[in-house]
């Protein structure tokens, strides 16, 4: 998975799961769902700067 | 199941969002557009906005058509997802449902992408796409119904359905009979915006002005509702009219 990739399911993930949260009475699954995302998320900006600073060198 | 108000969450919700924006606004300003693109917008969503989001989507792609992925998939997830959407809306979770919204029409992308990617788009592929277009467009209005199925809203809600429906099938019947139609200001991408938008946007407010009013409200969502039914209709009798003057009175395009 790429960082690209990985930056638009981890915006997905995460904007579906504060919407589980916003509105529904299933507030575990909403808050393992905002994991998700924030995790992939974090990884994608992670990785973007780990592919940065190869290119770097 | 009663409304509860979270405002918290609404505000955190409202952030990422506000964060995706901006960062889209500048890779929005940095997209060229050519002079095909430009034959191919709309008046409600642009063709500099249609260049950048198929961009955007890009990698999703490539992942897609690298993994093996049918476009059949994403059709079948498409419609799948707005059903969900119809569910969500008939509970009340309006934010949930214009989430789903959103991601469904983007599928409904991705799928046509991933067929010409993988050099297999077909009149099969065309067909099965349509139909399933129909139904996930049905089940979310049905959802939308059961929502408002207490007021006048209810009528707004299915002359939006019926106005949808006529927009897609007074093009198909138009292009049976040999006339391009590709026209019209609420084709399929305008109506997951108005609908997916306003959705997040009334579910964002409602929460937050909850507060002060006891329960969050959807006046957003029945405003863009207002507007999605008058420009479909609108859509519907303006592509109907084109494709009879372009018939003639013989019949024949």
């Amino acid at each position: 998975m790429t960082p690209a990739l990985a930056r638009i399911l981890g915006f997905v993930t995460l904007v579906h799961g504060l919407g589980l949260r916003l509105d529904s009475t299933w507030q575990g699954t909403a808050l393992v769902v905002i994991l998700i995302g924030a995790g992939l998320l974090a990884w994608a900006f992670a990785g973007q700067a780990f592919v940065s600073e190869r290119r770097e060198r | 199941m009663e409304p509860v108000c979270r405002p918290g969450t609404a505000l955190t919700a409202a952030a990422v969002i506000g964060v995706a924006v901006a960062l889209s606004l500048r890779s929005l300003a940095k997209v060229r557009v050519d002079d095909a693109a430009s034959a191919a917008g709309s008046a409600l969503i642009g063709p500099r906005i249609r260049v950048w989001y198929r961009a955007a989507l890009e990698p999703a792609e490539e992942w897609l058509a690298a993994n093996g992925w049918s476009p059949d998939a994403l059709t079948y997830a498409q419609l799948a997802l707005s059903v969900l959407a119809g569910w969500a809306y008939a509970t009340a979770c309006v934010f949930l449902g214009g989430c789903l919204v959103m991601t469904a029409g983007t599928l409904d992308i991705l799928d046509g992408g991933l067929a010409r990617r993988r050099g297999v788009p077909g009149a099969r592929g065309a067909l099965v796409d349509s139909i399933a277009d129909r139904w996930a467009e049905f089940a979310t209005f049905v959802g939308l119904g059961a929502l408002y199925r207490d007021g006048w809203m209810l009528a707004v809600v299915a002359l939006a359905a019926f106005g949808s429906q006529m927009v897609s099938y007074v093009r198909a019947r138009a292009e049976g009979l040999g006339l391009a139609m590709a026209t019209g200001r609420a084709q399929r991408p305008e109506r997951y915006v108005l609908l997916g938008f306003g959705s997040v946007l009334s579910g964002l407010v409602g929460h937050l002005t909850c507060v002060a009013t006891g329960r969050p409200g959807h006046g957003i969502l029945s405003a863009c509702l207002v507007v999605l039914a008058a420009v479909s209709v609108w859509t519907a009798v303006e592509r109907a009219s084109h494709a009879a003057a372009a018939l003639g009175r013989d019949g024949t395009p």
